[in-house]
């Protein structure tokens, strides 16, 4: 049990406490089962519904190289490619999701003509060079249309991470309930909040 | 059948005070609503649930996205979100025909918007109950600030307001519980407004979130996103609030899912005796019988009733021998405003989400020469906020990889932004009417005429321009104005500021205006107005305290008369 977790258990017992007992059946289901949303992000019987095996692998590649693991887990431990693909599935109109999914095979064009090989294949630094330059390339003045797949990925991949479990649980924390502080010392919190 | 001592349509702010007000006052009352039943508590099926149990992280769902195919019109509204919209209407539910754009986001539950509101609460004045007679647009209003001051404080003591006292007379002091604290940005933008404008502040915004526990209910706890219900009961809504008070007095009968048709009106007694409903679910009509009926169902829902309830002596819509009902349709238009970024402070942050931002008073046209404009008459407003930007900056900046996450681990730089709310005067062109076609109950629908005049557009360019002056002002770089207001398209379009009001109102003529001074019919004695349709002219603050106002002392007026034998 990470500490994160333990210290928001413990901030959501004292809500429960303050309410006398009175807070929500679903509220308290919605709070504490850690056992449903493990098996929603990491059943082994999930299957992308709109990436193929060989997208769904493109998509937690990119993603691991702008959030990578460190001291904590990086965005394909916390599940940004699945929820890319429930995303694309779920959510997205359908000229928003072609338009995402010819992005991503513009990347790999980018890969087999840079060096013969689709991108998921390259070698590491092969894979970082071209993402430096996809990177160059969305943010630079005059930036053209096709840029436009590069920050959508970036945004996902940061939406996806930061609000999964662990991007917001390991990698920054979540206010604990009960206080509000306006103006403390950073130093006080020390990182930013989820 | 049960003649009931009241009927009151709607259940949402306006609805749940009058049940309470009547209920209270010994009064057997039903209130009809056209939603389905929310429980307070055990159908907050999304409070405190963190980000990650919802499969799409609680997007943001827009227009032509799915998940928002049942809420073309729901969706317009930034508040539209994965996480609450078993809290919206869906539209097919409830169709109108805009004429031009006009947004109606709606409630459709018991409870109505009160769930879902924003929750800011500041008192009229009387530049505001007189401006209407100053400068000649709509009617005077029947009343003044003296009329309604005991009934705010009345109101501001039972759902509990947390706030500033400025001692200003545009914006009247209420009674208030300690107000919650600014943060550091704030504090900076603050000290280097006032000192910049000596004449204008800047306050925590009023709001209607305990600070201090009240009757039994807790104060905020600060998870943040209040509009998902709050099982504490620490902001005010018709469940937290009203409504068990008006159950505990016995004489409460709620019927969800019964959309109200029309309402029945006796010619010779010159009274209404009951509502026609059409159940939702199974599209029968029913009837209910009454004594007094309170209309709380909703600016628009309201006008839609009363058009709709034609009879040889009302061809035009019951209580509508002036025939201004349906006319004088108001919104407060915002969506303007200007931001920017505070530098240094950086050694400073806040912890626990504060569900509430800071308010700038009006300043202009108060009656003086110094505050005068020649551009424009009435006034505006400003909300707004600092906070520390957090991981989404990270996706409008080139890096990525390790660099990237440590950069992000820290929250990057103040940032402060200020939104104005304005004035929207009452104009006849602006109106609803009945159109040909009927919903799926057979209720016609409404047909909506909605532009902002030249008046607004006037005001939204001082709307952006001011904020931008103050920002720049108290120290703010690289501020920013925006207006997303879209001549004839969507962006800050009429209804968008969910405060609509209007069509129904008072004034102190019965041949131009449908209410007097009580929110009472002219037309019909024991029919009663307290929603936004009874409104005159819009102000620029939050409307909704002062319709509990109203609505509380409409009751209050109501069972005096009924006690006298008047209605």
């Amino acid at each position: 049990m990470k500490r994160e977790t333990i210290s928001r258990r413990r901030a959501l017992q004292r809500v429960a406490l303050l309410l006398g007992g009175a807070i929500s059946a679903p509220t308290v289901a919605g709070v504490f089962s850690t056992a449903t949303r493990r098996a929603w992000a990491a059943s082994p019987a999930w299957a992308p519904r709109t990436l193929s095996a060989a997208q769904l692998e493109l998509v937690a590649t990119l993603a691991e190289h702008i959030i990578p693991q460190t001291e904590t887990p990086g965005a394909r431990a916390a599940g940004v490619h699945r929820f890319v693909d429930t995303l694309l599935t779920d959510h997205y109109a359908t000229a928003e999701r072609d338009r995402f999914l010819a992005g991503l095979a513009g990347v790999d064009t980018q890969a087999r003509s840079r060096h013969g090989k689709p991108f998921a294949e390259s070698a590491t630094e092969q894979q970082l060079a071209l993402l430096r330059d996809l990177d160059a390339a969305a943010y630079a003045a005059g930036r053209g249309e096709d840029t436009w797949f590069f920050r959508r990925m970036k945004e996902l991949t940061l939406v996806g991470y930061y609000t999964s479990e662990i991007g917001a649980m390991q990698e920054l924390h979540v206010s604990p309930f009960g206080t509000y502080r306006g103006d403390i010392p950073y130093t006080a919190v020390g990182r930013a909040w989820a | 059948m049960i003649t009931y001592d009241a009927i009151v349509i709607g259940s949402g702010i306006t609805g749940g005070w009058a049940a309470k007000e009547l209920t209270e006052k010994g009064l057997e009352t039903l209130v009809i609503e056209r939603g389905r039943n929310v429980e307070h508590r055990k159908d907050y099926i999304t409070e405190h649930k963190p980000g990650w149990e919802f499969p799409l992280r609680n997007a943001r769902l827009a227009v032509g996205t799915q998940g928002a195919e049942e809420y073309p019109i729901q969706a317009r509204t930034g508040q539209f979100h994965e996480s609450v919209k078993h809290f919206f209407i869906k539209d097919h539910r409830n169709p109108y025909v805009e004429d031009k754009p006009f947004t109606w986001i709606q409630g459709d539950q018991v409870g109505g918007k009160s769930l879902i509101w924003g929750r800011q609460v500041y008192r009229w004045s009387d530049l505001d109950f007189e401006a209407n007679l100053r400068d000649g647009h709509g009617v005077d209003w029947p009343i003044r600030y003296a009329d309604v001051a005991p009934w705010y404080s009345y109101v501001e003591r039972f759902i509990g307001v947390s706030g500033e006292k400025l001692g200003l007379p545009q914006l009247p002091d209420g009674e208030f519980q300690p107000p919650m604290e600014m943060n550091a940005g704030e504090k900076f933008v603050k000290a280097g407004l006032e000192r910049a404008f000596p004449d204008r502040r800047l306050t925590i915004g009023r709001v209607a979130i305990l600070t201090q526990a009240l009757n039994g209910r807790l104060p905020c706890h600060y998870c943040g996103p209040c509009e998902r219900g709050c099982s504490t009961g620490s902001y005010f809504s018709s469940q937290a609030s009203t409504l068990p008070a008006a159950r505990a007095t016995g004489r409460l009968t709620i019927v969800p899912d019964s959309v109200v048709h029309s309402l029945i009106y006796d010619a010779a007694k010159h009274r209404v005796t009951g509502v026609r409903v059409v159940d939702t679910t199974t599209k029968q009509t029913r009837e209910y019988s009454g004594r007094l009926v309170f209309l709380c169902a909703s600016t628009l829902a309201t006008a839609r009733v009363l058009l709709n309830s034609k009879s040889p002596s009302f061809p035009n819509g019951l209580a509508n021998s002036s025939g201004v009902l349906g006319h004088y349709l108001m919104d407060h238009h915002f969506r303007v405003g200007a931001s920017g970024g505070i530098e240094g402070l950086l050694d400073r942050y806040y912890q626990g989400n504060r569900p509430n931002g800071i308010y700038v008073p009006r300043f202009r046209n108060l009656g003086d020469d110094a505050s005068r404009r020649g551009d424009y008459v009435r006034g505006f407003g400003y909300q707004g906020g600092a906070s520390r930007q957090g991981w989404a900056r990270g996706a409008g900046e080139p890096g990525f990889g390790v660099e990237l996450k440590r950069t992000l681990h820290d929250p990057g730089r103040w940032s402060m932004g200020m939104t104005a709310f304005g004035e929207c005067l009452p104009r006849a062109d602006n109106y609803v009417e009945l159109a040909d076609q009927t919903d799926e109950f057979g209720i016609p629908v409404l047909r909506i005429h909605c532009t902002w005049g030249d008046n607004e557009l006037a005001m939204r360019k001082d709307m952006a321009a001011s904020a931008a002056e103050m920002l720049e002002a108290a120290g703010v770089k690289d501020v920013r104005t925006y207006d997303a207001n879209r001549e004839g398209g969507l962006g800050a379009e009429p209804g968008l500021g969910i405060h609509e009001m209007g069509t129904a109102r008072m004034g102190r003529d019965p041949k131009t205006s449908a209410l007097n001074a009580h929110n009472q019919a002219h037309d019909v004695p024991n029919l009663f107005v307290t929603d936004g349709a009874c409104m005159a002219s819009s102000s620029c603050v939050n409307p909704s305290i002062t319709y509990m106002a109203l609505t509380a002392r409409a009751c209050d007026y109501a069972v005096a008369e009924s006690k006298r034998g008047n209605l």
